[in-house]
């Protein structure tokens, strides 16, 4: 949608700075009030949710340029995590997340993106993986496990790797033990060896058309294959299957699920016993894309009712970050034996960014680690031995930032914990 | 000639310049130096006051305005140089306005403690008084020093219990402070509902503030108004009596913290004697029959279910006196908390209560926070000892305010002023100690005396400010000069 | 006018490149206009350079080079309100958000320390942790927790926790020339417990009951009162946003929302409550408020709305009450109980019936973090009549009076329909009182040319029926209305402003400039 859409959105901005801020009922300590990594970091009021969307209407207004190295600095520096979403929908009907997408469309229509997104989006355009380091063979990673091909043979699962761990070998044994556990559980699963990216990292960094193509070109052959379920072990791919493809109208007739949604399911049916004891202490990041964008998408197209209040015809009712992966992967965690689950001051819906998000990684990996050690010190003082997560962007992030500030933490995919107790 | 227009304006039976009462207000009891004032000058009426106020700009004449009567103590009201015309206000005496449904009171410069403390009662209400204040001292004079008060839970703001404020600036203008500033005379704010009892603004500035604590540097005030409580259905009066002043503290802070007590103050045993003897003989056996700290504290109870209230104030406050490891208890020696309550109620008895004993007494006074008292105590005593004045008769009094945030610590040296070896170690004491002790912390918020540049000259920035607000309200300096920085 | 480069080098150099932004993107977004008071522009007049200073040193410097380049500057913390706006060309902005220390907490003296950049939420959560509570301004604990920064300072917790005028205690203030100024005991001992004196108070230079608008200075480090804290060290929810149900503040807690036949009344149970001294928060809360707080979207607010108007009267007061132990709890309940009967007073079952909803009002207003849902979610825009202070039925009594006003406007269709009941606060157990009437709208020509129309009214009624000051009179223009009415109170105010900034250097569009 064009930024013009989002022009009663953005002027309905109060100024109020909530989005800076977890919600504020949230709060139990001086620390750990921050929500919002971009502002946090570069402290002008133009790196907050609100100043983002003043800039909006100043583009809007003609008042900006989009050609602004400036504007591209403030615009890009922003991992797109959404939480100033959240923060801000708890006392407002508005949208903050969408125009900033908005924003991030009209700077690559204009020519204003970060060369190193552009590099990577035309690895998309070409079929490659939205990656600009690590290239690891293919379907490489699952060669020994003896796993169907969904591209050749009709499964009822699919699990579907994601870039970053495909094309990253330090990422290959969660996925290998995604496929173990699901053939423990005699799961009928198959992978692509040629997997296509689903594109969604696409949609943040601001090209919509190209995640919108990827997105309709995905779906043509994966509805094709009449699987039941898609499983995903990264948040960002889990995002983009469910609420992205539903927003571009690709919504496919299989349900996708996270591997923690899935995995859970799993255990609480009893097809998976977790019998081993992991004895460790560990505290839970939710991953942006799977905790608080996450939600369901929420179809909806009207108008503002004219008059003097904000109400729509018909009614909208707005994400709000309420509906988003929390419990799953925190009820598995609870079912591993030996296992303590301690949760982060920030969490859940207001959970802080793990800092590679919205092309960060790829154009200020300085930030990036930056962001990371915010939370990898958030991690370290509710003294967990251990953070799990379930996205292998997170994860290599958090394993720079430990090795890059010699902390004393692990990080563990979601997956490989219950490989510990199970396999 | 000024005496011919101050008699003009005032008529000649107000304006007094007998040798004998020039020389009653060229000195008091403090160490100041003494300077005879030309005249003293009685006034009625704010009309007087301004054009008073007038002609000492045209004259260039000093004012010193003085509403409590004799004996004065601090200093403040000696003139700081020659010519100076002492303004006397202590015969407006009208009590204005009391209004129990605003819990407020206004009144003129005259009214006495024990005058207004009557008057309030009448409509069910009280005053939030400072400790046993001499009968003469007036009520707004009180409020204008700042004065602590002993119910530190009704002492929000250090300004407490004042009001608003009518004043006539030194350049001339009258100006009424907070919400009396109106729109609209007083009475047509009264019979829209007002009660001038927000002491703020108007707007961006209180000007009450500047007032306080400027011993009558700014202007004259001719009336102003204060904040009354309402007067409890039912008291029980309790001491705590120790020899740790940790216990103390701690039993201060909760019983404050926890709006368990009304009127609450902690005394030496020296103190409460000095409060209670009508001689010598009665002051020592007191004083010996107590132990070294007495926190007296008051638990009231308000038109609701009062026996109910008192009850479980009670219960709880027992709480927090186990916890602390004390006890309350209703006698202490031979005093009743009942008996001591009522004491404090009122102004002193006459002689007032500092002078009764010895004839003088100097006050060294300043404000701290709990953990400090300990060494600033400590520090009084050694520079006491050093000087050879007897550091068991120093009165000690500890009075919380600002709901506890600071507390008031007044060290009271006894001495007889006939003696003129006492008095010269007073003296010394005097300066001596304020030194140490505000090096070891101590906060002099009101400098009075031959101190005073001691203290403010610790604080260059402050004292610039303050400069820059007493060009403002009096250009030409005529108002009580030589005081403080002025 | 842009700044020269000697200027924006010599800026430069006091804080670093990183710190010191001229760039039109960072410029416009703090020039987005605040949802307070908004205007049909969009935006306003930019600054000419956005500053974050992190030192008492940085900030001196910085404000001596405003005076040498005449140019001005203009502090915010937070940033929230229109005051916070430059009003024309040649102005720095002073953004403090770097400046975020809480400096000291003391227990036994019950005060706290802060750095504007602190929010109150922090403050608040800090202090929880030690049984102490600190006062919050009533635009939220977004707001910053220093006493002498919001607008006046009251909020829900000044029936037990007083407001920023009188809560102040030390202060550092770098003067409009540049000088640091240290408040009572800090300029004399460095400690913060006292902001009076030696001698007068500088406090009553700085601020009334309120504060200057960024007009006078930059206040760097602020003392405030604590007060006791007689709930759990943190609060534990349930739910997520925006939906959280607090589970462990039900103890010795209770909230309640009382509809009164009248306002004598209504005033009546104010001050029976205020004499009683039971409440730890009292306000005079109105059915619009209440639906939007408890809403969690505008089509639930209308719905509530809806519900609340047959149930609640004009007239309407939210109590909540803190038992300092469970014996005190219980008087408290019981005295509450018999003045409700006394006073007609009738209880909202809606929040008496429902624990989650009781409590997670409870929260929500011990901590306020609701103000935002309140006034701006309806139309992302309020103004209104912020009234003044004095006793609590002269101001209540205003916002009834031009509460006539509003219902011309809604009648008009210029502003959201949420009736035009007043909206009070009760401070230091029923002593003083504010009130407030609640404006929203969505700003265009007509509807701002309405509420500027309103603001003339408002202001006229004030002066005639002699309501005092409001707190809403902030700019040379409103002074200049008010002030031959009001003792000439502006005369003295411009006189202040004078002595301490002869260059006009601290931006006082909203507060008061020196111009005769
Ligand atoms: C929804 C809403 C409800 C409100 N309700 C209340 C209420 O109940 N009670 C109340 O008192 N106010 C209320 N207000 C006003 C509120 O106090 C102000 O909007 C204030 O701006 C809050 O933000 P802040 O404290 O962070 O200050 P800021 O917005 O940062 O600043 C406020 C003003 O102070 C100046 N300033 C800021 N910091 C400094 C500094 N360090 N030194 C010098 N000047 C500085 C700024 O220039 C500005 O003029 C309300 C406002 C809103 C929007
Ligand atoms: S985006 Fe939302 S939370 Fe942020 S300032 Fe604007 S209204 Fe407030
Ligand atoms: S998306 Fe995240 S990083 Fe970007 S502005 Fe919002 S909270 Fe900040």
């Amino acid at each position: 949608m064009g930024l013009e859409e989002f022009r009663d959105d953005m002027t309905t901005c109060c100024r109020c700075s909530a989005c800076k801020f977890v919600p504020l009922e949230t709060l139990k300590g001086y620390d750990h009030v921050n929500i919002c990594p971009s502002i946090s970091r570069f402290d002008y009021r133009a790196f907050s949710g609100g100043g983002r969307l003043g800039i909006g209407v100043a583009l809007l207004d003609k008042q900006l340029d989009y050609s602004s190295p400036k504007l591209r600095e403030i615009i890009y520096n922003c991992q797109m995590c959404g939480a100033c979403d959240v923060s801000c929908k708890y006392a407002m009907d508005m949208e903050v997340l969408e125009p900033m997408n908005a924003i991030r469309s009209e700077m690559v229509k204009h020519g204003n993106a970060p060369p190193a997104l552009d590099k990577m989006i035309t690895s998309l355009k070409n079929g490659g993986p939205m990656l600009l380091e690590g290239n690891a063979g293919q379907g490489e990673w699952a060669s020994k496990l003896g796993v169907k091909d969904y591209t050749k043979q009709s499964v009822q699962v699919i699990y579907h790797a994601g870039c970053r761990t495909r094309h990253d070998k330090t990422r290959w044994a969660v996925a290998q033990q995604t496929v173990k556990l699901m053939q423990k559980a005699n799961i009928d699963v198959g992978i692509a060896m040629d997997e296509p990216c689903c594109g969604g990292r696409a949609y943040q960094m601001g090209y919509q058309t190209e995640a919108a193509d990827k997105a309709r070109s995905n779906m043509e052959s994966i509805n094709k294959l009449g699987a039941k379920t898609l499983v995903t072990g990264c948040a960002e791919c889990y995002f983009a299957f469910k609420v992205l493809y539903d927003k571009f109208g690709v919504k496919g007739d299989f349900e996708v699920l996270h591997t923690s949604e899935f995995f859970n399911r799993l255990v609480q049916q009893g097809k998976l016993k977790p019998t081993k004891k992991v004895n460790l202490t560990v505290t839970y990041h939710d991953p942006c894309h799977l905790g608080r964008q996450g939600e369901p998408y929420i179809h909806w197209k009207g108008q503002r009712v004219p008059g003097q209040l904000i109400i729509f015809d018909p009614p909208k009712e707005f994400r709000r970050g309420t509906k988003g992966v929390y419990e799953p992967p925190r009820e598995l965690l609870q079912s591993i034996p030996g296992l303590k689950l301690v949760e982060m001051d920030r969490h859940k819906e207001f959970a802080w960014c793990c800092g590679s998000g919205g092309g960060v990684i790829e154009t200020n990996p300085e930030y990036a680690l930056w962001t990371a050690t915010e939370r990898i010190n958030e991690a370290a003082s509710t003294k967990a031995e251990a953070v799990v997560t379930g996205c292998p962007g997170c994860e290599s992030l958090f394993e720079t930032a430990i090795r890059k500030n010699n902390k004393n933490l692990k990080v563990y995919d979601i997956v490989e914990i219950l490989a510990m107790a199970t396999l | 000639m000024i005496v011919e227009k101050l008699s003009q304006l005032l008529g000649k039976e107000n304006v007094e310049f007998k040798p004998d009462i020039l020389e009653s207000f060229s000195r008091d009891l403090s160490f100041v130096s003494p300077i005879r004032p030309a005249y003293v000058v009685k006034v009625k009426n704010l009309e007087e006051v301004q054009n008073l106020v007038k002609i000492a700009n045209e004259t260039q004449t000093p004012l010193i305005p003085v509403s409590s009567g004799a004996p004065h103590f601090r200093g403040d009201t000696v003139p700081g140089t020659g010519g100076a015309v002492i303004v006397d206000l202590s015969g407006m005496k009208r009590v204005i306005h009391i209004s129990r449904k605003h819990r407020m009171a206004m009144f003129e410069p005259g009214v006495t403690f024990g005058e207004l403390i009557s008057a309030v009662a009448k409509e069910g209400l009280r005053l939030n008084i400072p400790l046993a204040p001499r009968r003469s001292k007036s009520v707004l004079g009180s409020l204008l020093e700042r004065e602590p008060v002993v119910m530190p839970i009704y002492h929000w703001d250090i300004s407490d219990p004042s009001g608003c404020f009518e004043i006539t600036f030194g350049n001339g203008e009258l100006f009424r402070t907070g919400a009396a500033a109106g729109s609209g005379t007083i009475e047509e704010q009264w019979a829209a509902g007002g009660s001038q009892k927000e002491a703020a603004g108007p707007s961006s500035a209180s000007w009450y503030r500047l007032i306080q604590g400027a011993q009558g540097t700014m202007g004259i005030v001719t009336w102003g108004t204060a904040r009354c409580e309402i007067l409890p259905k039912l008291e029980e009066p309790y001491f705590i009596g120790s020899s740790n002043l940790e216990n103390i503290t701690n039993a201060l802070h909760w019983l404050v913290r926890l709006r368990l007590a009304n009127e609450c103050l902690v005394l030496n045993n020296v103190d409460v004697a000095a409060l209670l003897a009508n001689n010598g003989t009665e002051f020592q056996k007191i004083k010996t029959s107590l132990t070294p700290w007495i926190l007296f504290f008051n638990i009231a109870a308000y038109d609701y279910y009062p026996e109910e209230r008192i009850k479980g104030q009670m219960e709880d406050m027992n709480g927090v006196a186990k916890k602390i490891g004390v006890q309350a208890v209703k006698t202490l020696g031979k005093i009743h908390a009942n008996e001591f309550l009522k004491i404090i109620q009122q102004p002193s008895s006459e002689p007032y209560w500092k002078i009764r004993i010895q004839g003088a007494c100097q006050d060294i006074f300043f404000l701290t926070i709990y953990e400090k008292l300990d060494e600033l105590i400590k520090t009084m005593h050694e520079e006491a000892d050093k000087i050879g004045f007897t550091t068991t008769n120093i009165g000690i009094y500890l009075q919380p305010i600002v709901q506890g945030v600071n507390c008031h610590c007044e060290f009271n040296l006894f001495y007889n002023p006939l003696n003129a070896a006492e008095t010269d170690k007073v003296k010394q004491l005097n300066s001596i100690a304020t030194r140490s002790l505000m090096e070891k912390g101590a906060f002099f918020s009101r400098p009075y005396g031959e101190n005073t540049s001691l203290i403010m000259n610790r604080d260059a920035a402050t004292v610039a400010a303050l400069k820059k607000v007493k060009q403002i309200t009096d250009p030409k300096h005529i108002m009580n000069p030589g005081k403080l920085c002025f | 006018m842009t700044l020269n480069k000697e200027q924006y080098t010599a800026f430069e150099d006091i804080v670093g490149p990183e710190y010191i932004s001229s760039d039109p993107a960072i410029l416009f977004s703090y020039s987005w206009r605040s949802g307070l008071y908004a205007p049909p522009q969009d935006f306003s007049p930019l600054f000419e350079a956005i500053i974050l200073p992190h030192t008492n040193e940085e900030i001196q410097a910085i404000v001596k080079l405003s005076n040498k380049f005449k140019l001005q500057f203009k502090a915010s913390s937070t940033g929230w309100g229109p005051y916070n706006d430059a009003t024309a060309p040649g102005c720095v902005k002073l953004d403090l958000r770097r400046m975020n220390r809480i400096i000291e907490i003391n227990v036994k003296n019950m005060y706290a320390v802060v750095e504007p950049g602190v929010i109150g939420t922090q403050l608040q959560a800090e202090c929880m942790k030690l049984g102490l509570n600190c006062n919050q301004n009533g635009a939220g604990t977004n707001c910053s927790a220093s006493p002498i920064v919001g607008h006046c300072g009251f909020g829900h917790l000044s029936q037990s926790g007083s407001y920023g005028e009188r809560n102040q205690l030390a202060l550092e203030w770098i003067t409009p020339e540049g000088e640091l100024v240290c408040f009572g005991s800090l300029g004399s001992t460095g400690a913060w417990f006292c902001g009076d004196g030696p001698g007068p108070s500088l406090r009553g230079a700085v601020r009334g009951n309120v504060v200057p608008m960024g007009g006078l200075g930059v206040f760097t480090k602020a003392a405030t009162k604590l007060y006791h804290w007689p709930g759990p060290t943190s609060v534990e929810l349930e739910g997520v946003s925006p939906s959280y149900v607090p589970t462990s503040i039900d103890n010795h807690f209770l909230i309640r929302i009382y509809s009164f036949p009248d306002m004598e009344m209504m005033d009546q149970a104010q001050r029976k409550i205020g004499e009683a001294e039971i409440a730890y928060e009292l306000m005079g809360f109105n059915k619009g408020m209440a639906a939007s707080n408890i809403a969690t979207s505008n089509e639930e607010m209308l719905k509530l709305h809806a519900e609340f108007s047959n149930l609640l009267t004009d007239f309407c007061l939210m109590v909540i009450i803190g038992g300092y132990s469970a014996r005190d709890f219980e008087y408290k309940t019981k005295v509450l109980n018999q003045i409700a009967i006394d006073t007609q007073g009738k209880s909202l079952t809606k929040i008496s019936d429902d624990p989650e909803v009781a409590a997670g009002c409870m929260w929500r207003w011990l901590r306020p973090t609701a103000s935002i849902r309140e006034v701006f979610r309806a139309t992302g825009c309020f103004a209104g009549e912020v009234g003044g202070t004095d006793v609590f039925r002269l101001m209540a009594d205003y916002i009834v009076e031009t509460a006539k006003v509003k219902q011309k406007m809604i009648n008009d269709k210029l502003i959201f329909d949420d009736g035009a009941p007043p909206f009070t606060q009760s401070i230091e157990h029923g002593h003083y009182g504010h009130g407030e009437l609640l404006i929203r709208y969505i700003p265009n020509p007509s509807n701002w040319a309405g509420m500027m129309d309103f603001m003339a009214k408002a202001n006229e009624i004030a002066i005639k029926q002699h309501f005092g000051v409001p707190g809403h009179v902030f700019s040379d223009m409103q002074h200049d209305i008010y002030g031959p009415h009001v003792m000439n109170y502006h005369k003295w105010l411009r006189k202040i402003k004078k002595s301490f900034d002869p260059n006009g250097a601290s931006e006082g569009s909203h507060h008061i400039t020196v111009k005769e």
